[in-house]
């Protein structure tokens, strides 16, 4: 089903139908009135007679209206598709809107609301052309309007347009939400058009990317109204490769509007302006970056319990401090407080908030993060930059439109730089997003908590020796040979820890070693009756209990879906260290189970053992997948260790080490496995490295080389054979 | 209530769908707590845990109390459904949905959570429109609120009361619900004025107590039928309809009598079928829309047949499967003009218009009402839980042929195996017919494979052909023509290679795949790179990569595991033996049979080849829960031998 610009929570009223009537015909006389061109639009190419469906026309609107603090913001779509296949007719036999929504703009009413109105057509083959009554067959559910589209088939064309008014008032300044999208989609698009219409007090960023057609100003006789357009033609469809970033590949576009009534206003928005109206902003520079924020930070906070922290702590160097500071922080303004949300959440107590001091405060956003830290450096006399970055997938710095896209990021000018970001339970130092590591970004330069100035930096990047991933496991066959005891010992650290430790503590795995660290209580013991502590102390044991089974569940499951096994028997797992201080530090934690009927083969009196199943799931490149034209664009570059040791069934030997001993080694990757007998035991060491977080195109063969390598190895297999 | 026509969707789907929790975040409710859990309730709990290990969430009682009243203004026997039930936490913690469902024909009038002390929770439930992914809108709704259990041994008191507002419409209560029952009773209170049955169904194997007592002070007769330690239903996939598995009683409402005049409610088919014919009787039949798609459809055609045909697979091909299940359009079909005109329709929309368009080609066409085989019952049984589904008859030359539209890509005069052998009640004016859909056998439904391989360097290469007939066929035809054209081609590969990248799959040939009256065909070279295994000159090949049925265990399993269609597979591989080299001793062949099954895999060692053959022939469309030690005797030799390897030793 296609859900319109799906808008969540929407009451239906039924008190201005006149205006839902009325801006019924207003959209259909804007896409469907006499001055349609694409009425009669009805052909395609040939060359895409074989897609599912062709987008014959698109047609994209924003536009920007206001009257005084009234501003009415109109944005509408229209796509006229030819079906070619019942999949598409499926696809687009059913839509759903929702009529009526409270705006989220501006000054909030309950008393006017927007409409969205949707219109659809149908054009037969013979050209016959039926309009839809999408009220006639719609039915209400949980506030939408669900409509099946009748009579329609294979070979139709189906029109249909989404209009979407909305009004609402703001005496401040207002940002839209911005966009940044391909040109490209689902289907092909023969005509693609994209309209925008503003007045004066409505500033636009636009800018066109990967050879996408500019935006072109249409020449109006008003002064205070402008016009502008984007159009395109035979756009192909969009396919998704692995790796591939679309907004840094394909032709795409992005814009965010600013509504600012009154010229004071203008510095209040937390986005970059152009000078005037008129003109259509592209670029930011570095002085406007500096403009905008300059004034944005603050770095007045209360941090006694820091220096409390800090009081007769000698550190043996900035560095030490800083590093000690931030952990506590964490501590103190977050995970101290995970308990307490958990109880809550879980109804055990009903205000678990009331058993802190009076003034407790978290942090859970970058500002307060900022502001809290900077204090603590400015106190310390620490110098610090601000970070302004931008995610590798959008583009660099120098393509900076869309304030939205800003990352900050704290860098500490120790003797080595520290840089740090807001922290969640188990961040550590040095840790921003890998989608910031090596790119270009802007310094803020401050000098006694103010910033003075701005430069550029490229921010340090990790590489596939921080990001590493190190399972050792043993593996001993039973007496029967139907299963395989595995004890695996998992290691984590750099980026891809991160979300395992996620998915494989709960919160009782790690807020008690900062209880620990920092002589801190736990919750428990914060509550000071008896007989409620004694109640809640019962009823956090059986919630712990509780999430322990569930997450046993989950390691299962994971265990399982790894190596791609339908039965495991007697899982047990335990946390071996949870890897919070330090990115380089490792997440550890130990399993052990049984895989039953899988991996091994009977051949005659000996066995074959599917040794590389081992390694997990390896990638498969597929004949189609060869040639590529997208460059590689991977967040962050990682190596994933192997270390398994087979004890080799007493009467058996060995055969087949040789296959096992591979290497592939380019400057995009490597994929090296090495096996040996050691004893009775078979050493099989494997390392699979991405090298870089970037590959071009061009190199994709290598990096296909050492991807096949790997898939290769879980084909191969070893040979048990009865002395 | 209402009718289903998609295959194997269960009606109690709906409530097992509903409850979804996201693994680590329950869904927490916001009441206080009160009442800590006693000794006794904590013992009771874990000795529940031990007898229901893998229930969270146990009934210590569940009371259903059913009484009856007479609305006068419409003229309807109500209905008001108690049910009362305590719960208990059989985990450290729990966290659980209590909900009820209603619709047009019913209304929730209490619905009330007490405190293991009876203390009163204060908490209300939310109310929202059910939605299913199976029907475009239905008139269900659900009231559901989140209750969490603390403590092991945690206990609430719960009462829903619900109305139905014609009594038409509750039909039956199980014994077994979503969470194991210790004491579970229902009490059906019937005053004298309703004649009302209450059907007893499987209830072989049970030991439920029943009690009539007769009450002539209030003339009332109570039924109550007491069970204990009951199950929760079976979380299993493939199960068949819950009305062939668990202990129920239908309740059937014949008539009743009202200032001395007797009504007749369902007190027999025939009051069934009355009612189901005054709503398609309400139809206007107004074919003048379709009167010249029929004439197109017909004027070139040769036969009777090849009209009708033209007709059926043109409703196959054009009506989209679109269901509005709301009030009593969950019982009358839509016209045909409209199904006609808006393209979509639900299985009584497509029939009717299957129905009238042949009607309007000169035809006897008939509506015809069946309950799928999800349902036990047969038409003996006067009840709208007999049926949930309705297909059109055609009665032609002395033959009864039945037309289903919604079974996409089913040849003229084959059944999908869903309505195979299940009674149908077909309309006569004011008379009913009733007739039995034939049975075809598995060897209609027959997929046969053909390898033919050799081996190159340490590869398998060679050529293959597939077949597929009957049900194999249809359902293959229906999802390669639910995929995008651009896609089609990669997944025809993808279908042929078991998705498995070592397995490469070229020069594809196919059969017309529109025609669904021909066998499909498939013939196309194929290369195995990772099938042999080669150390010390000696070649281990592991022949099978279809290795059907392989996950095919049910020692965990407690009720029959039903097959989408009766299965007759064969398998005929062959592997050119190298010069050079001899196979060593081939794995046993391997055998079993009997009225329901024949299964079969066997190793034949020819001049220079392996010939390696596997029938699978299942009669019934499923494997039934008594031959379940059979089966998993013959699946787990079946496994073994999968994971014999071939062995090639060099001369």
């Amino acid at each position: 089903m296609r859900k319109l610009l799906f808008i969540t929570f929407a009451i239906i009223c039924s008190a201005s139908l006149f205006s839902q009537t009325k801006t019924e015909e207003e959209a259909k006389e804007f896409f469907w009135g006499k001055e349609d061109k694409y009425k009669t639009a009805n052909t395609i190419p040939n060359e895409w007679k074989n897609e599912s469906a062709i987008i014959i026309y698109k047609n994209e609107n924003y536009d920007f209206h206001k009257y005084g603090k009234r501003v009415t913001y109109k944005t509408s779509i229209r796509k006229r598709i030819k079906l070619l296949d019942n999949a598409a007719v499926k696809e687009f036999s059913e839509f759903s809107f929702v009529k009526r929504f409270n705006t989220n703009k501006g000054r909030y009413t309950w008393k006017k609301k927007g409409d969205n109105v949707v219109g659809v057509k149908i054009i037969k083959p013979n050209g016959d052309e039926v309009i839809i009554d999408v009220t006639k067959d719609a039915v209400e559910e949980k506030g939408e309007t669900k409509v099946a589209i009748p009579n329609l088939e294979i070979g139709d064309i189906i029109d249909y347009f989404f209009y979407k008014v909305e009004p609402f008032k703001s005496t401040t300044p207002f940002t839209f939400k911005a966009v940044e999208t391909t040109l490209a989609e689902e289907y092909p698009i023969l005509d693609f058009k994209l309209y925008f219409e503003t007045e004066n007090d409505f500033f636009v960023n636009f800018k066109s990317f990967n050879g996408a057609p500019e935006l072109k100003e249409i020449i109006t006789d008003k002064n205070n109204f402008r016009r502008y357009s984007l159009e395109s033609s035979n756009i192909e469809k969009r396919e998704g490769a692995r790796w591939s970033y679309p907004l840094l590949e394909m032709p795409c576009y992005k814009f965010q509007v600013y509504f600012a009534r009154r010229s004071y206003y203008e510095d209040d928005i937390l986005g970059f302006l152009s000078e005037k109206e008129k003109i259509i902003k592209t670029e930011v520079s570095q002085d406007e970056v500096l403009d905008l924020y300059k004034a944005r930070f603050s770095s007045k906070a209360k941090i006694s319990d820091i220096k409390g922290f800090l009081k007769d702590k000698t550190f043996s160097s900035e560095e030490e401090k800083v590093k000690a500071a931030y952990y506590y922080m964490r501590h103190h303004y977050l995970t101290r407080f995970i308990e307490a949300y958990i109880v809550k959440q879980a109804d055990i107590v009903y205000y678990p908030y009331e058993y802190y001091e009076t003034k407790a405060i978290s942090i859970q956003n970058r500002n307060r993060f900022i502001r809290y830290f900077t204090a603590f450096l400015k106190r310390q006399k620490i110098s610090y930059d601000i970070v302004i970055a931008k995610k590798r997938y959008d583009g660099t710095i120098n393509d900076l439109l869309i304030e939205d896209n800003v990352n900050l990021v704290l860098k500490v000018k120790t003797s080595t730089p520290i840089y740090l970001d807001l922290f969640s339970p188990h961040t550590s130092i040095n840790e921003f997003p890998a989608l910031l590591e090596g790119t270009q970004a802007y310094l803020l330069e401050t000098e006694k908590g103010k910033i003075e100035s701005i430069n550029k930096e490229t921010l340090p990047i990790s590489t596939y020796k921080d990001n590493v991933s190190h399972k050792s496991l043993t593996l001993e066959l039973n007496d029967s040979f139907s299963k395989i005891n595995v004890n695996s010992l998992n290691k984590y650290k750099g980026h891809l820890k991160k979300e395992i430790q996620y998915d494989k503590m709960i919160y009782s795995d790690y807020v008690h070693e900062d209880y620990k660290k920092y002589e801190t209580i736990q919750f428990i013991d914060l509550v000071k009756k008896k007989k409620l502590k004694a109640k809640y102390s019962k009823e956090i044991d059986a919630l712990i209990k509780k999430y322990k089974e569930r997450i046993k569940e989950s390691l299962i499951k994971s265990a399982k879906q790894e190596y791609s096994v339908s039965k495991i028997s007697n899982y047990d797992y335990d946390i071996k260290s949870t890897g919070r201080y330090g990115l380089d530090s490792y997440f550890s934690y130990r399993e052990s189970y049984a895989i039953e009927d899988q991996f091994i083969k009977k051949a005659g009196p000996n066995y074959i053992i599917e040794i590389g199943k081992f390694i997990g799931g390896q990638i498969e490149i597929k004949e189609n997948q060869k040639n590529r034209s997208e460059n590689i664009n991977m967040a962050y570059a990682r190596t994933f260790n192997y270390d398994i040791k087979l004890q080799i069934p007493e009467g058996y030997t060995v055969n087949g080490l040789d296959k096992l001993n591979k290497s592939v080694d380019n400057i995009t990757g490597s994929f090296i496995s090495t096996a040996v007998l050691d004893g009775e035991t078979l050493v099989i060491k494997t390392k699979k490295e991405y090298k870089s977080t970037y590959v071009p195109s061009k190199n994709w063969s290598l990096m296909v080389k050492f991807i096949e390598e790997a898939y290769q190895f879980t084909n191969e297999k070893i040979l048990l054979k009865k002395k | 209530m209402n009718y289903i026509s998609i295959p194997n969707l269960l009606v109690m789907t709906k409530k097992i769908i509903y409850i979804s929790f996201a693994i680590f975040v329950f869904q927490f409710s916001f009441s206080q707590k009160k009442a800590a859990p006693i000794e006794e309730d904590i013992t009771l709990a874990k000795e529940l845990k031990e007898q229901f290990p893998k229930d969270h969430i146990a009934l210590v009682r569940s009371a259903d109390y059913l009484s009856f009243g007479y609305d006068k203004k419409n003229n309807k026997v109500t209905v008001d459904h108690n049910l009362e039930e305590t719960l208990i936490n059989l985990d450290s913690r729990s966290d659980i949905q209590l909900y009820t469902f209603y619709d047009g024909q019913s209304k929730i009038t209490n619905f009330n959570v007490k405190y293991r002390t009876q203390k009163e929770m204060y908490i209300y439930p939310k109310d929202e429109a059910y939605t299913s992914n199976d029907l475009f809108h239905n008139d269900s709704r659900v009231k559901y609120l989140s209750l969490d259990f603390p403590l092991l041994g945690y206990k609430y008191h719960t009462t829903i009361n619900k109305k139905y507002l014609d009594v038409k419409y509750l039909t039956k209560l199980y014994f077994n619900g979503s969470y194991p029952i210790i004491n579970k009773t229902i009490k059906v209170e019937v005053p004298v004025w309703l004649n009302l049955e209450l059907k007893e169904m499987n209830f072989e194997g049970f030991s439920i107590e029943k009690t009539v007592e007769t009450n002539s002070k209030t003339n009332f007769k109570t039924y109550t039928y007491t069970l204990n330690d009951i199950p929760a239903m079976y979380k299993e996939k493939n199960a068949p309809g819950p009305t062939y598995i668990y202990p129920h009683v239908l309740i059937l409402a014949k008539s009743f009598t009202y200032n001395d005049i007797t009504s007749n409610l369902f007190n027999n088919t025939q009051d069934l079928y009355n009612w189901y014919v005054s709503l398609t009787n309400a139809l206007e039949n107004d074919n003048s829309v379709i009167k010249n798609k029929v004439i197109e459809l017909t004027k070139t055609a040769k036969t009777d047949q090849e009209k009708i045909k033209n007709i059926y697979y043109w409703v196959q091909d054009n009506i989209r499967y679109i269901a509005f299940e709301d009030g009593i359009a969950g019982f009358k079909p839509d016209e045909a003009s409209s199904v006609f005109n808006k393209r979509y329709g639900d299985c009584k929309g497509m029939a009717n218009l299957t129905k009238q368009m042949l009607i309007e080609a000169g035809y006897d066409a008939r509506l015809t009402w069946i309950g799928t085989k999800r349902i036990a019952y047969d038409y003996s049984i006067p009840s709208l839980s007999v049926d949930n589904h309705m297909i059109c008859t055609l009665f032609k030359d002395g033959k009864t042929i039945y037309l289903d539209g919604t079974e996409k890509f089913n040849a003229f005069g084959e059944y999908a195996d869903r309505i195979q052998g299940k009674q149908v009640l077909i309309e006569n004016g004011e008379d009913y017919i009733i007739k039995t859909v034939p049975n075809s056998n598995a060897g209609f439904n027959k997929e046969i494979t053909d390898y033919e391989f050799s081996i190159t360097g340490e590869k398998i290469v060679g050529k293959a052909s597939k077949k597929y007939q009957g049900e194999s066929r249809s359902s293959l035809l229906y999802y390669l023509n639910s995929i995008k054209n651009d896609k089609k081609e990669n997944f025809l590969e993808y279908y042929l290679n078991n998705g498995d990248g070592n397995i490469k799959v070229n020069n594809i040939n196919t059969s017309n795949l529109e025609n669904r009256e021909s066998d499909i065909d498939f013939s196309y070279d194929i290369t195995l790179n990772s099938a042999i295994s080669s150390f010390d000159n000696i070649y281990y090949i592991d022949l099978d990569f279809d290795k059907e049925f392989s996950g095919y265990n049910f020692e965990d399993r407690n009720t029959d595991y039903v097959l989408t269609s009766k299965k007759h597979i064969e398998s005929k591989t062959t592997l050119k033996i190298p010069e050079g080299y001899t196979a060593s001793e081939l794995p046993q062949n391997i055998s079993f049979k009997n009225d329901n099954y024949d299964l079969s895999v066997q190793f034949k060692k020819g001049d220079n080849s392996i010939v390696y053959t596997k029938k699978f022939v299942i009669n019934n469309s499923k494997i039934n829960k008594q031959d379940f030690e059979d089966w998993n005797s013959f699946n787990s030799k079946l496994n073994k031998l999968y994971k014999e390897q071939i062995i090639l030793t060099k001369q």
